[in-house]
């Protein structure tokens, strides 16, 4: 299989996050110290070695940087101090600008700026579609509750899907992969419990806290989205939905905090090095959280009213994240790295098909 | 050239991992003072991918001269000739000013950069132009260290009938080298080769040496150097132990014994090893029953069949000594393994290091030679004895502490050729033995050294590319994760011993020395040499020469052959009854001022 030697790839890789990599003398150090890797999907190791050499091709096909959960094992003992899993964690904000179709990915990603310009525009948008609803807080709350349904719908149908089938694409067909049709079915449902409980952390060691920090998040955050979006859990009455909601809603906004937190004091490999999109991403999770857990509050203590200001923010901040943070930023690796295991699966199901495992 | 001599100066950034190192904006700032320096770029503020830039310098300036300054100043030497010759000069117009190679590699070492640079302005080797006066030179020498480096300079001086001091800190002179069971590449039994030296060093009549012994203090100036050297109390006369051994064989006392790696016991009463030079005993007063429980023994004194022989009041001496030379010959330490502790050495009792297994493979080791389990003895502790087990799986696991940024940077250069020939020995002793060697870099750098690689591959030894990342006891056996690189799997083995290759590192003892000479270290610790590839056997302090490991991990033909040079350094010296002063006591001002007069010369000639 010939294929370009991309020379400028370190340049662009260096855009999302990894410098040192270059300094990898392939000792396999860290491949043997990684508690995820398998004969089948050798990494970090052999990803370096691409990265190293230009095959932008084969990285775009390479699912392996959705495998590593980045424990910081392959930094801390590299003996080059090439840091390995900031290079595996920059492949994957680089494969998922790869994915994503329309380029503005690729745009926010480098380029903080136009980031920053867009969240401003939404904001303003939102401000003027109030403006021409007299700020009446019925009618903008009606509006909002819509908005966010037809929003879910739009990225799904429009960006993510596309994104995934482009993912599926790059690294089933393009690769070449000949899995027999039952593996496609019986990946299915490891997919579908894998998307929400990433056990696959568990093989890694001293992992459990952080994995259970991510899982309250993943699992508090998506309730909320049902609670809000399905249940409408600013308009009912029923307390047992308004309760879930606060417990979801808190969930998000106390554990997002504590990740924050844990970002900010580097104690760890994994959050030595942080990209402005994980901090977008992570400060919007935590306003949504706390701006939602405020509102409903308020709405319970009839002060919503005299204090819409707190909808209008928490309105901007939803459209934000749904427009621009979920569709073209790290919100996507939710979708990747559990359809990473699916296909990852159907390449090992094929080699084992064509007896080559 | 448009003959006028009008130069730019690049300085080429200097960090190679370290942060103290030379101030090369100091040197930009002396250098532009020295005429004809017109321009001067530092590396952080010229990108060397665009030659145009050079090239318009050169003109506008009316250039003819480019100096390249700084540690690797030859990288950048075909960049800017290719410059030089667009623009109208000649390629040989592209000078190096090597801050390395005259040992300039510090921070403190600025003063010395300056000069070369200034050297390289003038157009005068540095060499020439830092040529110090000469002495005169007392024809005794003092050899620091008695290894295999100390041992060879010693009996080339001392065959040149000079007479030689030898100091050793140890029972035994032998270092090393004493240790090791076969030598690579040829498998020559090293004792064959090292005993014979030993013994006439021992017996010659030119050499005084002194074991137990360290070098206290050192005054005065090259040529005329008193050395104060502090023999430490042996407790035993020297001159009339018969060296029978009674002494020991009834000593109550068990403790780990240096020279066996420390997997072995040995009594408070000692010689290392049975070939021991010279061949007397020593007490050793930390461990003396009699000495620190106030005479509560006494047993090696009753049982001594020399009368007065052992004399436990005996103290510690300090005797004084004139020489002209002094050879530094201070070795090595071996890396602290239980640093990396991913490997579990000290956790797992049968990971070892290589000098333990060197031992435990060597005939006169504890076992006689058989390769067996490390076992506790009734007092717990861990030792080999005959009678253990036979591990059958045994790895080799390379670069333990060397190549490693947590660590040691450099490479050790011995590890990969010692680790085969351990791989060899312990097929050799356990035929049906399962031997893997894991390695980085297989790095066979000398003269039979690729083929006695290719001789071990063949031998049915598992050699694996890949570093192995973590080692774990497993039930009895030791469990190994690797990545076998060329077989593209991931390996997890489980093997039942595991060895070490650690690197070399620089002693205590050499740090100590040197400051006491006068002599630098670079920043690993390894002491500098006068010129990295010129001169890499004086100092720049005159009369004090280096040999052997102390100077930079090497092998022991490499260290034979440095020891012989720096003989020869030393016995020119004495030939000819005079001997340079130290380099470092020239000012700066002096050599630039000899390198202006020598560029008159020289020019005066053309």
């Amino acid at each position: 299989m010939s294929q370009r030697v991309n020379p400028n790839l370190k340049k662009d890789l260096s855009k999302y996050g990894s410098k040192d990599w270059n300094e990898c003398f392939h000792c396999g150090n860290c491949t043997a110290i990684c508690q995820l890797t398998e004969n089948e999907s050798l990494f970090p190791r052999k990803t370096i070695r691409q990265a190293q050499m230009g095959l932008k091709d084969s990285l775009i096909s390479n699912v392996d940087p959705w495998l590593c959960y980045y424990c910081g094992d392959c930094s801390e003992s590299c003996p080059r101090d090439a840091n390995p899993g900031e290079l595996m964690m920059a492949l994957r904000r680089w494969q998922t600008v790869k994915y994503e179709w329309t380029g503005l990915a690729g745009l926010f990603y480098k380029s903080l700026a136009s980031l920053i310009i867009a969240l401003v525009l939404v904001a303003i948008a939102i401000f003027a579609i109030a403006y021409t609803k007299d700020f009446n807080h019925e009618a903008l709350m009606h509006f909002g509750h819509s908005l966010e349904f037809w929003l879910i719908i739009c990225v799904f149908s429009i960006i993510l899907v596309p994104n995934l089938i482009r993912m599926f694409y790059f690294t089933v067909i393009k690769a070449k992969v000949k899995a027999p049709f039952g593996s496609y079915i019986s990946g299915f449902f490891f997919l579908i419990g894998h998307m929400f409980t990433q056990i696959r952390t568990f093989k890694c060691d001293k992992q459990t806290t952080r994995w259970l920090a991510h899982f309250l998040v993943v699992s508090g955050y998506l309730s909320l989205l049902v609670i809000t979006v399905f249940l409408n859990w600013f308009g009912t009455e029923n307390q047992l939905i308004i309760n879930l909601g606060y417990i979801t809603g808190g969930l998000v906004f106390i554990f997002t905090f504590i990740l924050i937190i844990s970002r900010l004091s580097k104690n760890r490999e994994l959050n030595k090095y942080s990209h402005s999109t994980d901090w977008f991403f992570i400060i919007w999770l935590f306003l949504m959280g706390l701006t939602a857990f405020l509102v409903r509050l308020f709405i319970d203590i009839d002060m919503l009213t005299n204090n819409f200001w707190l909808y209008m923010i928490h309105l901007m901040i939803i459209t934000q994240w749904g427009l621009l943070l979920v569709p073209f930023g790290k919100w996507t690796h939710f979708l990747y790295r559990s359809f990473a295991v699916y296909f990852s699966n159907l390449k090992i199901a094929g080699l084992k098909k064509q007896g080559k495992l | 050239m448009g003959e006028n001599n009008l130069t730019a100066i690049y300085f080429c950034k200097l960090s190679n991992g370290h942060t103290d190192v030379v101030d090369n904006l100091a040197v930009e700032e002396y250098a532009k003072k020295i005429p004809n320096v017109r321009i001067t770029w530092q590396a952080a503020d010229l990108s060397l991918t665009n030659p145009d830039f050079i090239v318009n310098s050169v003109k506008e300036n009316n250039l003819s001269r480019i100096i390249i300054a700084g540690d690797e100043a030859g990288m950048y030497k075909s960049f800017f000739a290719k410059a030089l010759v667009k623009a109208g000069g000649k390629p040989e117009n592209v000078l190096l000013a090597s801050f390395k190679e005259y040992g300039a590699l510090k921070k403190s070492d600025t003063d010395r950069a300056k000069a070369i640079v200034a050297c390289a302005v003038y157009g005068v080797a540095f060499e020439e132009a830092a040529k110090p006066d000469v002495a005169d030179v007392n024809p005794n020498t003092l050899v620091i260290g008695g290894g295999i480096a100390g041992i060879q300079a010693s009996l080339e001086i001392a065959g040149g009938n000079q007479k030689v001091f030898l100091v050793e800190k140890t029972g035994t002179i032998g270092g090393h080298m004493a240790m090791f069971d076969k030598t690579f590449p040829t498998l020559d039994c090293a004792a064959c080769i090292l005993t014979p030296k030993m013994v006439d060093v021992g017996q010659h009549p030119n050499i005084d040496l002194m074991n137990y012994s360290e070098v206290q203090s050192v005054e005065g100036v090259p040529g005329d150097y008193k050395v104060k050297i502090l023999k430490k109390a042996k407790f035993v006369d020297s001159s009339t132990c018969i060296g029978c051994g009674t002494c020991s064989e009834k000593c109550p006392v068990k403790v780990p014994s240096e020279f066996d790696s420390e997997i072995s016991l040995r009594k408070a009463i000692y010689i290392p090893f049975p070939q021991a030079v010279p061949n007397k005993y020593i007490l050793d007063a930390e461990n003396c029953r009699y000495i620190q429980e106030n005479g509560k023994c006494g047993v090696c004194q009753k049982v001594c069949p020399v009368p007065d022989c052992i004399d436990y009041t005996m103290k510690d001496e300090v005797v004084e000594i004139n020489v002209g030379n002094i050879i530094v010959s201070t070795g090595f330490k071996t890396f602290d393994a239980k640093k990396a502790d991913q490997f579990g050495y000290g956790k797992f009792p049968n990971v070892l290091t290589s000098l333990e297994l060197e031992r435990l493979i060597n005939a006169a080791g504890p076992t006689e030679g058989n390769i067996v389990y490390r076992t506790q003895d009734k007092k717990g502790n861990w030792i080999f004895q005959d009678g253990a087990g036979v591990p059958n799986k045994v790895a080799v696991i390379h670069c333990v502490g060397s190549r490693d940024e947590n660590y040691n940077k450099y490479c050790s250069k011995v590890c990969c050729m010692y680790s085969l020939k351990l791989a060899h020995l312990v097929k050799e002793k356990i035929p049906q033995a399962d031997v893997s060697e894991f390695y980085i870099d297989m790095r066979a750098f000398g003269k039979g050294y690729e083929e006695f690689y290719e001789r071990i591959d063949n031998e049915g030894i598992n050699i694996i590319r890949g570093r192995t990342a973590t080692v774990e006891q497993c039930g009895k056996q030791l469990k190994l994760r690797s990545e076998d690189i060329e077989g593209s799997k991931i390996l997890e083995e489980n093997f039942d011993m595991v060895v070490l290759a650690v690197g070399l590192e620089a002693n205590k003892d050499s740090l100590d020395l040197a400051k006491m000479l006068g002599v630098t270290v670079d920043q690993d610790g390894w002491l500098n040499e006068a010129n990295y590839i010129g001169d890499p056997v004086n100092t720049f302090t005159g009369g004090i020469s280096i040999a052997g490991v102390c100077q930079g991990p090497k092998d022991i033909p490499d260290t034979v052959a440095q020891a012989s040079a720096a003989a020869s350094r030393v016995l020119q010296s004495i030939l000819n009854g005079k001997i340079n002063k130290s380099i470092k006591d020239l000012s700066l001002e002096s050599i630039e001022s000899r390198a202006k007069e020598l560029s008159k010369i020289m020019e005066g000639k053309v």
